[in-house]
């Protein structure tokens, strides 16, 4: 252990052409942390991540993994360091099967040669994944499509695993089998960056919550004291 | 019609649909990838074409061999061709007309490579010596060339292999990958920047090879990769661009066309019916005949 932050960002600015999205963002994640972002839809939050995991190429400051810095790395090699970035919209390659998907992520030669006894471990955990393994993704509906997006971010071993809105556009029961999954995670020590646009599901995974409004963090704190203050939850994130 | 129409219908469609298919294959690999026309695959045959002539020509060695070094040369010139033509333009991708400028600067490279050849080689045909040589009779009066027979079965081998390519191994998924969702397939940890070449080279090595065959029946010249660059294209168009399956039946459903056109109306009749069906078709079928309005990746 190194005793550094698992992730630090500081003064981030990212963007895509010529908006700004993100500006002088900070945010530190320690080690076997969950840190859930919270905050309204389009102020920053995807952007955030697609910068920490490097789709979107940061025009200032700086991405530590660990004490690494990886700021303007490309996402292929920022994933080699063990970064797991399950992207909004779950990222699946519709045309593959099921089990194609999550061949792909052990996808890193090192992770490659585990890859039929990490399918087991998936199939065994998700058998919602493990019944639909010879279909194609795009035939999948929204809940199975997002487990298939979390069985495929666990084939790899990761140091750190960015989730973006887990719950978005599901069923209540799939939105629970999802929250298990986390819940799951949370409790082997990985650490966890969520991104959510309220506290409806998180309280029971949250360590940290950091409220991301205009592309930078308005408050941080421990999910029991940002929820617990009405001022906070009215102004921000609506009723619980 | 009679017996030997048919059989020498299959016959026909069989080695035509064959070679339009691994000459069209990597076009379709290609476009559902890197979502460009790569104007330098005819050159790729056309490369293949003169190989076959150096190796069992000049130097009087073994097919195998010929197959092997085209395969060879040919996947190197194309990696060359995609980091020379291509690559420079993907990080501007978004904010150029990026098929069109491929379309054009892959189109260059061909013409440099055609020229090259005539300026080394001189304008002269060469005849490229059988792979086989020999025919079989199929059936009475429809007689089948091994050239021919070999040309068709190689052309088969290679597509299915790179159909369990694609499905089987790592590298092939993550071509697949790349050509389905790019970012994704980046946070998996795909170097994009290597995979692009080597898809590019791939599919110029599988034009090479048919280059070698299509020497032998023909000639090998410095022009000799313009029709398969053509034939090519409207594989991949008719076929709906981007997708492999569409690209096998689109070849194997021309070489039909192409030979019962033939055989009932004769070979001076048989390129205006084939263009004629594929002009209806398209009009019908916009998409080709397995693509897709948001066009089909792999």
């Amino acid at each position: 252990m190194t005793g550094e932050p698992m992730l630090q960002v500081a003064a981030l600015r990212a963007g895509y052409l010529d908006t700004t999205v993100i500006r002088d963002l900070d945010l530190l994640v320690h080690t076997g942390e969950v840190a859930v972002l919270i905050g309204p839809n389009g102020h920053g939050k995807t952007t955030l991540l697609r910068a920490i995991s490097g789709i979107i190429k940061p025009s200032a400051g700086r991405v530590l993994l660990e004490g690494q810095d990886v700021s303007g790395w490309p996402a292929e090699r920022i994933s080699t360091l063990g970064l797991v970035h399950a992207p909004q919209g779950d990222g699946l390659f519709g045309e593959m099967t099921v089990e194609e998907n999550l061949l792909m992520g052990a996808f890193p030669s090192a992770s490659w040669r585990n890859r039929r006894q990490e399918i087991a471990r998936i199939y065994e955990q998700f058998p919602l994944v493990a019944a639909r393994a010879g279909q194609r993704a795009r035939t999948l509906s929204g809940g199975e499509r997002r487990l298939v997006a979390l069985g495929r971010a666990l084939m790899r071993p990761s140091r750190i695993m960015l989730i973006d809105e887990p719950s978005l556009g599901l069923a209540p029961v799939a939105i629970d089998a999802v929250y298990q999954a986390i819940g799951n995670l949370k409790r082997s020590g990985a650490t966890l960056v969520l991104v959510e646009e309220n506290f409806t599901h998180v309280g029971a995974v949250a360590d940290a919550v950091h409220i991301v409004e205009m592309g930078t963090i308005i408050a941080s704190g421990p999910y029991a004291a940002l929820s617990a203050d009405p001022a906070i939850v009215r102004t921000y994130l609506g009723s619980l | 019609m009679v017996a030997t129409d048919i059989v020498g219908i299959a016959v026909t469609t069989l080695i035509l649909g064959s070679i339009y298919g691994l000459v069209a294959i990597g076009m379709t690999l290609i476009y559902g990838t890197l979502r460009i026309l790569d104007m330098s695959q005819g050159s790729m045959v056309m490369v293949g074409s003169f190989i076959g002539w150096g190796i069992l020509v000049v130097a009087g060695l073994n097919p195998i061999l010929a197959i092997l070094a085209a395969f060879a040369a040919t996947f190197i010139l194309g990696v060359l061709t995609q980091l020379a033509s291509v690559q420079p333009l993907m990080k501007r991708r978004s904010a150029i007309d990026f098929e069109m400028v491929t379309f054009i600067t892959t189109f260059a490279v061909a013409m440099v490579l055609t020229n090259v050849a005539l300026e080394l080689l001189g304008p002269f045909q060469r005849n490229v010596t059988s792979v086989v040589s020999g025919s079989i009779s199929v059936y009475h009066g429809v007689n089948l060339p091994y050239q021919s027979l070999t040309m068709a079965l190689v052309s088969i081998a290679l597509m299915a292999a790179l159909g369990v390519f694609l499905a089987r191994t790592r590298w092939g998924l993550a071509i697949r990958a790349v050509a389905q969702d790019l970012d994704a397939a980046r946070l998996m940890g795909v170097p994009v920047g290597k995979l692009y070449p080597l898809t590019m080279g791939l599919a110029s090595a599988l034009a090479g090879v048919a280059g070698v065959f299509l020497g032998g029946l023909y000639f090998a010249y410095p022009q000799a990769g313009d029709l398969p660059l053509l034939e090519a294209l409207i594989v991949v168009i008719f076929g709906g661009l981007g997708s492999l399956p569409g690209t096998v039946y689109a070849a194997y459903a021309i070489g039909l066309i192409q030979a019962t056109a033939e055989v009932i109306v004769g070979t001076t009749w048989s390129l205006p019916i084939l263009y004629t069906v594929i002009l209806l078709v398209l009009i019908v079928r916009p998409h080709g005949l397995l693509g897709k309005p948001s066009e089909a990746r792999l």
